[in-house]
C-alpha cells in the first residue's frame, strides 16, 4: 500500500494582523518577522496517514512542491515517521495557480511510482483555494472524495468518511483514489519525538527541479495559466468595541442584555 | 454559448444561498446581456422551481431517480454533460460541500478554470475578475480567471437576490444523462444531524462557544442562551478539534462562513481564522475574561468576565422579565 | 575528697567484659556492610564532580549539618533534634573519652574534666536527648503533622534511643548508689535515681540489676549501631555527605545538560540515568516531609508530593537494587525498568503539577535535589515519547515555529514601543545596555506596561539602551521546563551567537525566567553577560542618584517574590527597595523570601488548564488578600498574569491591583503619570 502525503509549507497564518504587511510587487504577503509552517490542514493529512498505517500497514511518502525550505516541513514529516520525503523546487511564479501545483504533484507522483491513496490538505492557511486536492484528481485521472476524516482500509479498497454541512457521509472507493483531509479531534497532528527529530536529518530527501519531471516546466514557472492575482490588499476594516458598562457584574450584564435586545428586536 | 450557468441543488431548496447565486447570475448575465440559465439537479423541486422561472432565462431539471441522492461522481458526470451542452461562459454555485468539491473538477474537465468564496465578480474586459478573501480573511485578492467556462462558486449570502419578472415565466425543460459506467467510489452511509429551523448559513442570530468553554457541558448552557434568543449554535474550530461539538458547528475560514444580524462569541479568542467566517455578521458581541483576546477588536460591544458567571445571568435577564 | 582524683572505674562490676569488645566487630561489620550495601547502589548512578571548592561545602557543612540551620526553622521539629542531636554528639564524646581513658591508657577521664564535663554536662545533654525523644513521640503520636510518614520503624528507633537513655541512667544510678560514688552529686540525674532506688534494694540486687542493665544498654546500643544504617537513622552519615556534596550553584542553575551527541536517553525514566548523587539523594531522606509541606502544588491538593517522590523512589531502589540498573532482558529496544508510573508517586499527573519553585530544595535541611529529578523525568516523557499534556504541546510547538510560547497573541514584538521612540540594536550598535523585553513583556498586552515604565525610567536616567527589537526570540525557559531540552539548547545556541554577533555585553530583563536563563544557562552555551533583573538595574540607578523617587503612595502594598528572582538567584532586596521608596505603608506576607510562595505560573504550568478547586494562584491570591493590602507588587510577567486571575477569582468586592516594581518607581518619579 503506498501512500503519498501533499504537504505545503507556508506563512505563519497565526502572525498577529498588525504584522501583516503586503509585498505589492509580488503580489503576495511579506515575509516580515513571520516564521514558516507546514499548513495545518497537512499535519492532519499526515497524521490521517500515519494513523491508517498504523491500523493497515503501507508506506507513506510526504511529496511537497515549494521553495528550498519546504525541505523543513519534509524534514517534520520525516520526524513524525513519514518513510520518505520528496521535494519539487518552485523556481517559478511566488505563488502558482492551483492548476500548476495539481500539476507539478501529478508528475512527481508519476515519479514516485505507484500509489494508492494520495492524501491533501482540504485548503491552505494562506491562499485558501481548496482546489488542489481536486485538480490533482483530474490531472491523475482519479476520483477525488473531499472533506475526509476517517480513512479505513477494505477489502476491495478504503472506507472514507467525511464531513459535510449537515453530518457525514461515508465513501467506498476503489484504489487509486484522491482524498482532501479536514480537521477534526483525531487527527490532531503528533508531536515527534526527539530522536526522530535528530534522525531526521540524516534521512535521504529527493529533490527534484521542474525541469526533472515530465511536464511543461515553463507553463509551471509563469503558473497563471489557470487564473492570476491581479491584485492584493488588505481591506480597511476598524470597528470600535464597546465595554459594557456598570459597577457590579449584575449592572453590567443588564448593559448586555439590552444591548442585545436592541440588536435582535430590529432583526 | 456565453451565457451564465446557476447550478442549483433541488435538495436545499431556494434558501438563503441559492438566492444569491441565482441573483448574481442575473446580475452578470444583464451586464453582458447575455442569458442566465438555470441549472436544478436532484428530486424535483415544484417549489423550487417556480421561484426559478421568473428569475432565470431557461431553466433545466435534471430529475432522474439516480440523482434523488447527491453523490459525487454521478452529479460531475451529470453537470459535465450539461455544461457541454449549454458551453456556459460563466458557471456559479454556493458554497455548500457539494459545490466546493465538484466545481474544480468541472472545470478541469471543461479546460476551464475554478475560484471559491467569492464575495465579488466583474468583468474586466473580456475576462472575469473575482475578489475573494485570502490568508485568513486578512487580505483581499483580484484573481483574474484565464481560461474559460469559469466555474465559480459563491460567498453565497454576500450577494442581494433578483426580483423576480411578473412577465416571463422561463419553462423547466428536461435533461436525461446518461449513466452507463462505474464510478470508482460511491456513497454507501449518509448521516444528516437533526437541523434547526435553519441552517447555520442562514441564521440571522448566532451563539457561538470556543476554546475557553472547556468541554462539552458547558455548551449545554449556551444552548438554552440560544434558545431564549431563537438563536442557532455554532462554534469555534478549537472546540470542534477538541470532540466537544460536532464539525458541523464549525464556523471560520475552514467551516461555514455566517452573516447573522447578531454573533455572539463567548470565550472565543477571535483567531483570524475564525474571523474570517464572520466577517459577513453584522453585529459581533463577544464575552471573554481575557481582555487582551483579539475578538475584542472586531466586536461592537463586549463584556470582559468569566463567561460562567455572565450566561445564566444574562439568560435569566433575556428571558422575559423585563425590568 | 580531693576533687582532682574524681574518676569511676570503667568496667566496674562487669565481668567478661571482653564480650563487649567481641560483640564490637561483628556491629562494626554489620553497620560497615549497612552502609556499603547503600554506596554500592549509588555508584550504579551517572557519575558527577561534587568534590570541587572544599571551602565552600565545608562551610555549608558547618552551617546546615553541625549548626543545623535549615532544621531549626521549624520550631517544634527543630528543638526537639537539636536537642537529640547534640546529646548524641555529647554521649559520643563522653564513649570517646572513656575509650581514650581505658583502651588507650591515658588518663583523661579523672579530675574537674571528669566531674564538669563527664558527669555533669553529660548527664544534663542525656537528660534533654530524653525530653528531646518525648516531644518527638508527642509529634508523632499525638500532634500528627500531615507531612510526617508514619511508619513502625520510626517508632523502632525513638523507642530505642530512648531506651538507650533511659538504660544509661539507670546503669549510672545503680553504680553511683552502690559504689556510694562520693561525686555522684555530679551526675545530677544519676544521683536522684541513686537516691530513690538505694534505699529500696540491697547491694546484691543492685549490683545484679546494673550489669543487667549494663548489658542491655550494650546490646541495645551495639544492635542500634548495627541497625541504623538500615534505616533512616542512616541520615547521620548520609546527610552530611549529601550537604557536603550538594550543589554549589545557585537554585536557578540546578538543570542538568544533555549532550545530545552522546546521550543514550534522554531524560530519565530509569534509576541507571540518574546520577550517583540522585541516588545518594533519595539515601539522605530523613523523612521530615518539609519538601512537600512547602510544595504550593501540594498544598492546593494536586498529587504532586516531593516527599513521596524521593521515598517511593528511595524504596524501589532497595527492592530492585540489582534489576533496576540492568537492561530488561526480553525488551528488545534495550530498555531499563521504567520509574516513571512505576510508583504513585512519580505518575505523570504529579510530574505535570510542578511549577519547578524550589520551594523543596530550600526547605529540605539535607539538601536533596528534588525538583530537578522531576524535569529529568519530563524530558523522557517529552523527548522520548512526546507524551504531555496538550496545551504544553502547543506552547512548546509554537516556541518552535513561531518564537514564542503565545500562539494567537494579536500582538508584535515592537507594538509596545508605540511612541516611545525606543531604538532597535541595529539604530543603536553603541548602546551600552541591551533591554530584553521577553514573550511576556511583549506580548501580553498587561505587560506592555510594565515594559514602557522600564523604558521610560531607563531613559529618563540617561541609560543608552537598545531592544533587539522583531529578532527577539524566546529564550527558551519554558521549553526547558517543560522538558524539551533540545528546543531550548538550539534556542539557546541561536540566541548566544545573536547576542555575540551585536556584541551584547549587559542585559537588563524585567522577567526573572529570561533573567535566570541569562545568568545561570546561556554561559555553557558561550553566553557570558552581565545580567539584571530590572529590579536591581532600576535600584542602582535610584542609588547613583539618577533617579530621584519623588512620590510616595498611600495604598497598602505587600510583595510578592518572584521564584525565579528571590529562590533561584537568591534577590530578595532590589525589589523590595523599589516598593518601598514608592510607598509609605508595607507589608510583608508571612510566606516570603525564601519561603515565598509561588503565583504558580513557572515550569509551563502557566500554560496549563487547572482544576478550578486546585489553582496555585487562588491560594497565592488568599495569602495576598489576608494582609488587606491594597496593591501587590511583582517583578515577573507570569506572576502578573496568574495573580491578576487569582485575584480575580478570590478578591469578591474588593479593588486589589497587581503592579509591576517598574510601574511602581516610574509612579514615583515621573511628575505626569496618573497613579
Amino acid at each position: 500500500m503506498n501512500i503519498v502525503v501533499c504537504i505545503k509549507q507556508i506563512l505563519d497564518p497565526e502572525i498577529p494582523a498588525r504584522d501583516f504587511r503586503i509585498d505589492s510587487e509580488r503580489k503576495e504577503a511579506a515575509r516580515g518577522s513571520a516564521n514558516l509552517v507546514t499548513n495545518i490542514f497537512c499535519e492532519n493529512a499526515l497524521e490521517t496517514a500515519l494513523q491508517f498505517r498504523e491500523r493497515a500497514g503501507g508506506r507513506i511518502t510526504a511529496l511537497s512542491f515549494g521553495l528550498e525550505s519546504a525541505e523543513d516541513s519534509l524534514r517534520k514529516a520525516l520526524a513524525m515517521k513519514a518513510d520518505a520525503a520528496a521535494l519539487v523546487i518552485n523556481d517559478g511564479h511566488p505563488h502558482p495557480d492551483p492548476l500548476s501545483v495539481a500539476r507539478a504533484l501529478a508528475a512527481a507522483i508519476g515519479k514516485l511510482g505507484d500509489y494508492d491513496l494520495i492524501l491533501v490538505g482540504r485548503e491552505s492557511g494562506d491562499w485558501g483555494a481548496g482546489q488542489t486536492g481536486a485538480l490533482l484528481a483530474e490531472e491523475l485521472r482519479v476520483p477525488c472524495v473531499n472533506f475526509v476524516d476517517h480513512i479505513d482500509a477494505t477489502p476491495d479498497g478504503f472506507s472514507l468518511k467525511r464531513q459535510t454541512d449537515t453530518g457525514w457521509e461515508i465513501f467506498a472507493a476503489k484504489p487509486p483514489v484522491v482524498v482532501t483531509i479536514t480537521n477534526d479531534e483525531h487527527n490532531v497532528p503528533r508531536v515527534p519525538k526527539t530522536r526522530d527529530v535528530m534522525m531526521s536529518f540524516r534521512q535521504p530527501l529527493t529533490k527534484w527541479t521542474l525541469d526533472d519531471l515530465d511536464l511543461d516546466s515553463a507553463e509551471i514557472r509563469a503558473a497563471n495559466s489557470f487564473y492570476e492575482v491581479v491584485d492584493l490588499l488588505i481591506p480597511v476594516k476598524e470597528t470600535q468595541c464597546e465595554m459594557v458598562e456598570g459597577e457590579s457584574l449584575e449592572a453590567k450584564v443588564d448593559d448586555l442584555a439590552r444591548r442585545i435586545r436592541e440588536v435582535t428586536s430590529a432583526l | 454559448m456565453s451565457d451564465i450557468l446557476a447550478i442549483l441543488f433541488a435538495s436545499t431548496g431556494f434558501d438563503g444561498a441559492a438566492q444569491g447565486v441565482l441573483g448574481e447570475g442575473r446580475r452578470l448575465a444583464d451586464t453582458l446581456n447575455r442569458k442566465l440559465h438555470a441549472l436544478v439537479i436532484g428530486p424535483q423541486n415544484e417549489q423550487m422551481n417556480s421561484s426559478i422561472t421568473p428569475i432565470a432565462d431557461r431553466v433545466t431539471a435534471i430529475d432522474q431517480p439516480e440523482f434523488s441522492e447527491y453523490d459525487t461522481e454521478p452529479y460531475l458526470h451529470a453537470l459535465l454533460a450539461i455544461c457541454n451542452q449549454i458551453s456556459p461562459r460563466v458557471v456559479l454555485l454556493a458554497n455548500d460541500t457539494y459545490s466546493q468539491e465538484i466545481a474544480p473538477r468541472l472545470a478541469h474537465r471543461l479546460d476551464g478554470s475554478a475560484v471559491g468564496d467569492v464575495t465579488e465578480l466583474k468583468f474586466h474586459d473580456d475576462a472575469l475578475r473575482v475578489t475573494r478573501s485570502v490568508y485568513g480573511g486578512k487580505a483581499a485578492a483580484i484573481i483574474e480567471l484565464k481560461r474559460y467556462p469559469a466555474v465559480v462558486w459563491l460567498r453565497a449570502r454576500a450577494f442581494a437576490p433578483a426580483e423576480p419578472r411578473t412577465e416571463t415565466i422561463a419553462q423547466v425543460e428536461k435533461f436525461t444523462v446518461d449513466l452507463s459506467g462505474d464510478f470508482r467510489t460511491r456513497i454507501v452511509e449518509r448521516k444528516r444531524e437533526a437541523l434547526g429551523a435553519t441552517r447555520l448559513e442562514d441564521a440571522q442570530i448566532i451563539v457561538s462557544g470556543g476554546r475557553g468553554l472547556g468541554g462539552p457541558e458547558p455548551f449545554e448552557e449556551l444552548q438554552q442562551l440560544a434558545d431564549t434568543l431563537g438563536a442557532q449554535m455554532a462554534a469555534s474550530r478549537a472546540a470542534c478539534d477538541a470532540g466537544w461539538v460536532p464539525p458541523s458547528w464549525q464556523v471560520g475560514q475552514t467551516g461555514k462562513k455566517v452573516a447573522p444580524g447578531l454573533y455572539i462569541a463567548v470565550a472565543i479568542s477571535g483567531a483570524s481564522q475564525h474571523l474570517a467566517g464572520i466577517s459577513d455578521a453584522k453585529i459581533v458581541a463577544a464575552i471573554n475574561i481575557d481582555a487582551d483576546a483579539p475578538i475584542f477588536k472586531r466586536c461592537r460591544f463586549g463584556i470582559v468576565e468569566d463567561y460562567r458567571k455572565v450566561v445564566p445571568l444574562l439568560r435569566e435577564k433575556l428571558s422575559g422579565t423585563e425590568k | 575528697m580531693n576533687d582532682s582524683h574524681a574518676t569511676r572505674e570503667v568496667f566496674w562490676n562487669i565481668t567478661q567484659a571482653w564480650a563487649m569488645y567481641a560483640l564490637l566487630a561483628p556491629t562494626l561489620i554489620l553497620a560497615g556492610y549497612g552502609f556499603y550495601r547503600r554506596v554500592r547502589v549509588w555508584k550504579r548512578g551517572l557519575s558527577l564532580d561534587r568534590t570541587d571548592r572544599p571551602a565552600e561545602r565545608i562551610r555549608r557543612l558547618i552551617i546546615h549539618a553541625l549548626a543545623q540551620r535549615r532544621t531549626t526553622r521549624d520550631a517544634s521539629a527543630g528543638i526537639f533534634h537539636t536537642l537529640i542531636y547534640t546529646g548524641f554528639i555529647i554521649l559520643t564524646l563522653a564513649t570517646t573519652v572513656v575509650f581514650i581513658h581505658q583502651d588507650f591508657g591515658l588518663p583523661i577521664m579523672r579530675g574537674k574534666f571528669y566531674l564538669y564535663f563527664q558527669s555533669f554536662i553529660v548527664d544534663v545533654f542525656g537528660a534533654l536527648t530524653l525530653i528531646g525523644i518525648l516531644i518527638a513521640a508527642a509529634r508523632r503520636l499525638i500532634q500528627k503533622p500531615k507531612k510526617l510518614v508514619f511508619t513502625d520503624e520510626a517508632a523502632m528507633i525513638l523507642a530505642v534511643i530512648f531506651l538507650i537513655a533511659v538504660t544509661g541512667f539507670l546503669i549510672e544510678g545503680w553504680r553511683i548508689a552502690a559504689t556510694s560514688d562520693p561525686w555522684g552529686h555530679w551526675s545530677p540525674f544519676g544521683y536522684l535515681i541513686a537516691r530513690a532506688s538505694g534505699p529500696l534494694m540491697s547491694d546484691e540486687t543492685l549490683k545484679q540489676s546494673h550489669a543487667a542493665v549494663w548489658w542491655t544498654h550494650t546490646i541495645l546500643v551495639f544492635g542500634f549501631i548495627a541497625w541504623a544504617p538500615y534505616t533512616k537513622m542512616a541520615h547521620v552519615a548520609f546527610s552530611p555527605i549529601n550537604i557536603y556534596t550538594s550543589s554549589l550553584a545557585p537554585a536557578g542553575a540546578s538543570l542538568k545538560h544533555i549532550d545530545f551527541e552522546k546521550a543514550e536517553t534522554l531524560g530519565v525514566n530509569s534509576l541507571a540515568a540518574f546520577t550517583w548523587k540522585d541516588l545518594a539523594d533519595f539515601d539522605a531522606c530523613t523523612e521530615c516531609g518539609r519538601c512537600t509541606a512547602f510544595c504550593p502544588a501540594n498544598m492546593v491538593g494536586k498529587s504532586l508530593s516531593p516527599r513521596d517522590i524521593i521515598l517511593d523512589l528511595q524504596r524501589f531502589m532497595r527492592a530492585n537494587a540489582e534489576s533496576a540498573f540492568n537492561k530488561i532482558p526480553s525488551d528488545g529496544d534495550g530498555k531499563f525498568p521504567p520509574i516513571i508510573g512505576a510508583v504513585e508517586a512519580t505518575s505523570p499527573d504529579a510530574l505535570w503539577a510542578c511549577t519547578t519553585c524550589g520551594a523543596c530544595m530550600e526547605a529540605c535541611p539535607v539538601f536533596i535535589e528534588q525538583m530537578p529529578k522531576i524535569v529529568d523525568m519530563r524530558r523522557y516523557l517529552v523527548m522520548e515519547e512526546a507524551d504531555f499534556p496538550d496545551t504544553m504541546q502547543e506552547a512548546v510547538t509554537s516556541i518552535e515555529s513561531r518564537g514564542h510560547p503565545f500562539r494567537g497573541t494579536p500582538w508584535g514584538r515592537m507594538d509596545w514601543a508605540e511612541g516611545l521612540g525606543v531604538r532597535t540594536i541595529d539604530q543603536a550598535a553603541d548602546a551600552e545596555v541591551l533591554l530584553w523585553v521577553g514573550c511576556g513583556g511583549a506580548l501580553i498586552e498587561r505587560n506592555h506596561k510594565v515594559t514602557r515604565a522600564t523604558a521610560q525610567l531607563l531613559e529618563k536616567a540617561g541609560v543608552s539602551f537598545a531592544v533587539l527589537g522583531r529578532e527577539e526570540k524566546c529564550t527558551g525557559d519554558p521549553a526547558r521546563r517543560i522538558g524539551n531540552e533540545f528546543l531550548f539548547q538550539n534556542l539557546a545556541q541561536e540566541n548566544t551567537d545573536k547576542l555575540n554577533r551585536h556584541g551584547i555585553k549587559k542585559i537588563i530583563t524585567a522577567c526573572p525566567h529570561c533573567f535566570n536563563t541569562f545568568r545561570n544557562e546561556y554561559p555553557h552555551f558561550g553566553g557570558n553577560f552581565e545580567v539584571y533583573h530590572h529590579s536591581q538595574y532600576l535600584a542602582r540607578l535610584v542609588d547613583e542618584g539618577k533617579l530621584k523617587p519623588e512620590k510616595k503612595s498611600e495604598k497598602k502594598i505587600t510583595f510578592h517574590d518572584p521564584c525565579y528572582l528571590g529562590r533561584h538567584n537568591d534577590e530578595y532586596a532590589a525589589p523590595r527597595r523599589l516598593v518601598k521608596l514608592a510607598s509609605r505603608s508595607t507589608v510583608e506576607m508571612k510566606q516570603s523570601r525564601e519561603q515565598s510562595f509561588c503565583c504558580g505560573g513557572g515550569g509551563g504550568m502557566s500554560f496549563i488548564e487547572e482544576p478550578p478547586d486546585k489553582r496555585v494562584n487562588q491560594e497565592r491570591a488568599r495569602q495576598i488578600l489576608e494582609t488587606d493590602a491594597d496593591r501587590v507588587a511583582v517583578g515577573c510577567p507570569f506572576c502578573m498574569t496568574m495573580l491578576e486571575d487569582g485575584i480575580n477569582a478570590r478578591k469578591g468586592e474588593r479593588d486589589v491591583r497587581v503592579i509591576d516594581v517598574a510601574e511602581l518607581l516610574w509612579e514615583s518619579v515621573s511628575a505626569d503619570v496618573k497613579g
